[in-house]
């Protein structure tokens, strides 16, 4: 009875857990806008056609682009923002 | 306090006799047997007046109105019930269940908890049309790395943005305000 009952719990905790894996899941997707999530679709299925010594360098640029204080990431951020609204517009 | 006298002794072989007597609990030879023997024992006498004075009084029970037998049955009957239920209504609860049900109602329950979650967010539409069944879910719970993936762009061409950092530099932006120019001219 006693062990029936602490695997009945252990079962319990496990799905309780899961779910809450899935809710985080769920909930760090549901943030991003449409716009937002159709990129990180792209650029994943993008991501997994690289070869292995590319996706090692972005990897790495993405460390170095961590460790960038603030402020020289907005001011990039920017720049990118504004170089891709111009080919936009460039293209029309 | 009054001290109550103990009984007359009576003649030992007519004690029991003379206690069926007074019930009203011998057969017609005996009470004759009886009768006859009181008649000539002063003692046996005595015996049976203290039984008629004193087993009244201790037999005397409280008189009851007629409407308290009238529901009593009943009424005990449903107090005895109400009493059971009080007291084993957590053991219904403990009681042994077949084995299938644990798990059966704890994976309904966190269905339940999880699905009333989703639709409690109000965001269903977003939890049904998404396409990001085709993302592993290590990369959706992971904030690091959908950041990643929403700035792959940005880190591909990192290293160029990092050399324009002086604004003259900007060959791409003021080719574009020249075209646009011309465009104007056009």
């Amino acid at each position: 009875m006693k062990a029936r009952n602490t695997v009945a719990g252990i079962f319990g905790l496990f799905l309780l857990l899961s779910s809450q894996g899935l809710m985080a899941a769920s909930d760090n997707w549901r943030n991003l806008t449409p716009p937002e999530k159709d990129k990180v679709l792209q650029n994943y299925q993008r991501w997994e056609k690289l070869p292995p010594q590319d996706k090692e360098h972005l990897r790495d640029e993405w460390n170095r682009w961590q460790r960038l204080p603030k402020d020289e990431r907005e001011r990039i951020k920017q720049r990118y923002d504004r170089q891709r609204r111009d080919r936009r517009d460039d293209s029309r | 306090m009054k001290q109550r006298a103990p009984l007359q002794s009576a003649c030992k072989s007519f004690e029991e006799d003379l206690v069926l007597y007074y019930y009203g609990e011998t057969d017609e030879v005996e009470q004759r047997r009886v009768q006859q023997h009181l008649s000539q024992c002063v003692s046996c006498q005595g015996f049976l007046d203290d039984l008629r004075r004193w087993l009244p009084q201790i037999a005397k029970s409280e008189p009851m109105a007629p409407a308290f037998w009238d529901d009593y049955y009943r009424e005990t009957v449903t107090k005895l019930a109400r009493q059971e239920e009080r007291k084993h209504w957590w053991r219904a609860l403990l009681a042994p269940r077949p084995m299938w049900m644990v798990p059966a109602f704890g994976t309904v329950g966190v269905a339940i908890l999880v699905v009333g979650l989703l639709f409690g967010k109000g965001n269903l539409s977003s939890f049904i049309q998404r396409p990001a069944e085709r993302i592993p879910q290590e990369i959706l719970a992971d904030e690091n790395q959908l950041q990643f993936f929403e700035s792959m762009d940005l880190l591909e061409s990192l290293g160029k943005l990092e050399k324009q950092d002086d604004p003259s530099t900007d060959s791409t932006s003021s080719q574009s305000i020249r075209v646009r120019m011309q465009q104007d001219i056009v």
